[in-house]
């Protein structure tokens, strides 16, 4: 049953790329059935943003399908959600009103949290997001009723050209009921809390799907909102939109640092990397806002750039874990190791992922990461001083953002794949099965693509963002597959970057090989300080890697370090056990989510002191009422 | 502020002599030896196998701003993956016998093998101990062997002159 339902999400999949691809190619159509639903009918229509969204769910959707066959084999529970979820995923980037768009918005959500719960002991995180999910939706349900009573209509059609003519007050409301709620689905700071939770506790092929398609669906929200139904829009919307970008980045890869469970690490990776998106979508705002439509239009390719990319390793490194997690029953990095040797395909997938995520060239991290910079860099044809200083906190933040997260997955593919295994578990583990290989393999192929075909991609991104940024990007395609930016300031080959890197690789090789190196070849172990018994204790773990980190942002992660020594009773220098922990705080949940908990909490207490239970008690609520009425009516 | 300056002129030059002209021809001698045999320089590993650390206080010395090895090609480094030479010291205690074997095994070829002080040319004092198995000699090939308890920096390098000369 599971193997005919995936094979037909593939199948289902595969059509709905080709469906947007054709969409993305500048194909538009539109489909109406009034009586479907209430309020404006159900109504989509095909634009090139919608389709770029809808390429980008099909495309990741069908090898992670595909993934699911063998990851998934024999399951009962959650295979009419995960068909929902596919369905809804592909529906909200083409509806066309808010009617279907909010129904298809609550479909996927209600669909990918009965996913999240369908394992056993995962109630928790599920109504965790269950209730973030369920905040943002009552904030896009109330931005978008207020903006369809003030425009008179529901349809998108009508509200960008209404839009200009409401007043100041009312679009800013609209805009922060609008973006705090497609910011909750992206996962922005401070909303991201659900991302942590949700991810570990869906299969692993639900979580490549929410975290490399789903949190886009709300960088798909802002856009529309941000730069088509309240066009235009003052600056602070779009200063708003970058800071979030930056904290949201630099939050989540600090997390990812220090996180020790795999599936968790992924999760706060992609804060990181949606804080990236909504960088360059900041600064696309930013360069609306003040009329340089060019560069908004940079900045948009760059951030779109980077949704594909991130859809495509984050869905590798999820499937990835997933193998893992397949393979050894554990997500706990210091309990994997060795695994290079045991499963060598999942091993060079993930490998891939780190390079990709990590912004590496030759692969497409590196080629998105670039363009937003360059995006960012521009900001000096800004004429105002306030905004080139945000642009500069930008370029800081992103800098070190990527920076630590090339460590965060030198540390996440090292601790996992390396060394010795440090657990029963991690030695008899066994490679995933082939159509799980596939999977990633055609995942992996994807971040290849990605950043081969940079020249191809710029142009058709160029088209997607020209009605929203008003005017074509300053990108120009040279020979040898050189992407120029901004009429020389900068350039860059991907093709001559990785048949450079690839020489400078094998220079060295052939080198020795013609010096004759073969000829005294002697194979021993690995020096290990002459050590005589070498144990898996001896490793490096996940918390040694990232103490030098917990020690550098102590201010950000509050570690509480508790080392607990437990000697024999004859004697305190006789050691018996020593336990060591330190646990980071989150400043979120103690500063944020804690007190809002609280004060809920005791708001409900109070009002339960008139919610007693007895029958005549609410009759006389109901006479009171009725009396009150009659004499204020 | 007077007094102070009249000390500090008082006081003269206080640093030692440099070393004797016979142990700087010899560090003239050993550079050239090393560059007509390895191109530039020579790198040491120090191994320590159950030594009273004389020989390490010498070898140290060798390091140190009088003699300053370096100058002549000389580098002591941190891991016999990066040496050409092993400089080992003392008695070999019996927990040391592995690890030595394992970092003759790690060093790559060709390389040379010293045994320094009197322990490590036969066990010195400690032969014959329940603790020891004896010189360098008796755990890996050793190439040739510098005398003393501990040898002096000359020794030292006319030792290592000598070891040099000695291979073909």
């Amino acid at each position: 049953m599971s193997t005919l339902v995936y094979g037909f999400a593939v199948l289902g999949s595969l059509v709905a790329a080709a469906v947007g691809i054709h969409g993305l190619a500048g194909g538009t159509w539109t489909l109406v059935a009034p009586g479907l639903l209430p309020l404006g009918g159900f109504a989509i229509a095909m634009d090139r943003l919608g389709g770029f969204f809808l390429t980008l769910v099909a495309a990741a959707a069908a090898p992670v399908s595909l993934y699911a066959i063998d990851y998934d084999r024999g399951a009962r529970r959650g295979l009419l959600a995960y068909l929902a979820f596919l369905g809804a995923m592909a529906l909200v980037p083409l509806a066309a009103n808010a009617m279907t768009f909010l129904v298809a918005w609550e479909l996927m959500s209600l669909a990918s949290w009965l996913l999240v719960g369908r394992e056993p002991g995962t109630s928790r995180p599920a109504w965790a997001y269950a209730v973030m999910t369920h905040a943002g939706f009552a904030c896009v349900l109330a931005g978008m009723l207020l903006l369809g009573a003030r425009a008179g209509s529901l349809a998108f059609a009508d509200w960008r050209a209404v839009a200009p003519a409401l007043d100041g007050t009312t679009r800013s409301v609209v805009f922060v009921l609008l973006a705090l709620g497609f910011a909750s689905k992206a996962g922005a700071i401070p909303l991201h809390v659900w991302l942590p939770l949700a991810h570990p506790a869906a299969p692993s092929h639900v979580s490549a799907l929410m975290s490399g398609v789903m949190v886009k669906l709300g960088v798909y929200g802002l856009l529309r909102a941000g730069l088509e139904w309240l066009v235009p829009g003052p600056v602070w919307w779009a200063a708003a939109v970058l800071l979030a970008g930056v904290a949201s980045a630099l939050v989540g890869v600090l997390y990812t640092l220090v996180e020790r469970d795999l599936k968790r690490l992924l999760a706060f990776s992609t804060i990181e990397n949606v804080g990236i998106v909504l960088i360059g979508v900041g600064a696309g705002m930013v360069f609306r806002a003040e009329g340089l439509g060019a560069l908004a239009a940079l900045a948009l390719v760059a951030a779109l750039y980077h949704a594909a990319n991130h859809a495509a390793f984050k869905a590798l490194l999820f499937l990835g874990a997933g193998s893992v997690l397949h393979a050894t029953g554990t997500r706990s990095l210091d309990a994997c190791g060795g695994l290079v040797k045991r499963m060598p395909w999942t091993a060079a997938a993930f490998l891939l992922g780190s390079v990709a995520i990590a912004g590496l060239p030759p692969l497409n991290g590196f080629v998105s990461e670039w363009l937003t910079f360059q995006a960012l860099l521009q900001n000096l044809r800004l004429p105002r001083p306030e905004l080139n200083l945000l642009f500069a906190v930008a370029l800081a933040g992103l800098a070190l953002t990527v920076g630590l997260a090339a460590a965060a997955f030198v540390r996440a593919f090292g601790i996992t794949f390396l060394a010795l295994p440090r657990s029963e578990a991690a030695a008899g583990a066994h490679e995933a099965p082939p159509l799980m290989r596939a999977g990633m393999v055609a995942t992996a192929l994807g971040c290849v693509a990605l950043a081969l075909g940079v020249t191809w991609i710029v142009s058709g991104l160029a088209a997607v963002v020209e009605p929203l940024a008003g005017a074509a990007p300053p990108l120009a395609v040279q020979a040898w597959g050189t992407v120029d930016v901004g009429q020389g300031f900068a350039a860059l080959s991907m093709p001559v970057v990785g048949v450079a890197l690839a020489l400078a690789l094998a220079a060295p090789l052939v080198a020795l090989r013609l010096a004759g190196a073969r000829r005294d070849r002697r194979t021993y172990e690995t020096w290990g300080c002459g050590r005589m018994l070498q144990t898996a204790r001896m490793e490096y773990t996940a918390a040694s890697f990232a103490s030098p980190f917990k020690r550098v942002f102590d201010f950000f992660y509050r570690p509480d370090r508790r080392v607990d020594v437990r000697a024999h009773a004859e004697s305190r220098f006789f050691v018996e056990a020593t336990t060591y922990a330190s646990p980071t705080r989150s400043i979120f949940d103690d500063w944020l989510y804690g007190p809002v908990g609280r004060a809920i909490g005791q708001a409900t207490t109070v009002a339960r002191t008139i919610q007693s239970g007895h029958p005549n008690l609410y009759l006389a609520y109901i006479l009171a009422a009725l009396v009150a009425m009659l004499v204020l009516g | 502020m007077l007094r102070q300056l009249r000390a500090a002129l008082g006081a003269g030059i206080v640093t030692e002599a440099p070393p004797a002209p016979e142990v700087e021809a010899l560090g003239v001698r050993l550079a050239e030896e090393i560059r007509r045999r390895f191109g530039r320089s020579l790198a040491i590993r120090q191994v320590d196998a159950g030594s009273c650390n004389g020989c390490e206080l010498e070898i140290g010395g060798l390091t140190g701003p009088h003699y300053d090895l370096e100058r002549f090609g000389l580098h002591i480094v941190a891991s016999p993956r990066h040496a050409d030479c092993l400089l080992v010291t003392g008695p070999v205690t019996r927990n040391m016998v592995e690890p030595l074997r394992r970092t003759w095994q790690a060093t790559p070829d060709p390389k040379i093998v010293i045994a320094v002080g009197d322990c490590g040319r036969d066990g010195g004092i400690f032969a014959g101990s329940y603790a020891v198995v004896g010189g360098v000699a008796d755990v890996i090939p050793v190439d040739a062997v510098i005398p003393g308890c501990p040898p002096s920096p000359r020794a030292l390098l006319a030792g290592l002159l000598d070891a040099l000369g000695r291979r073909r």
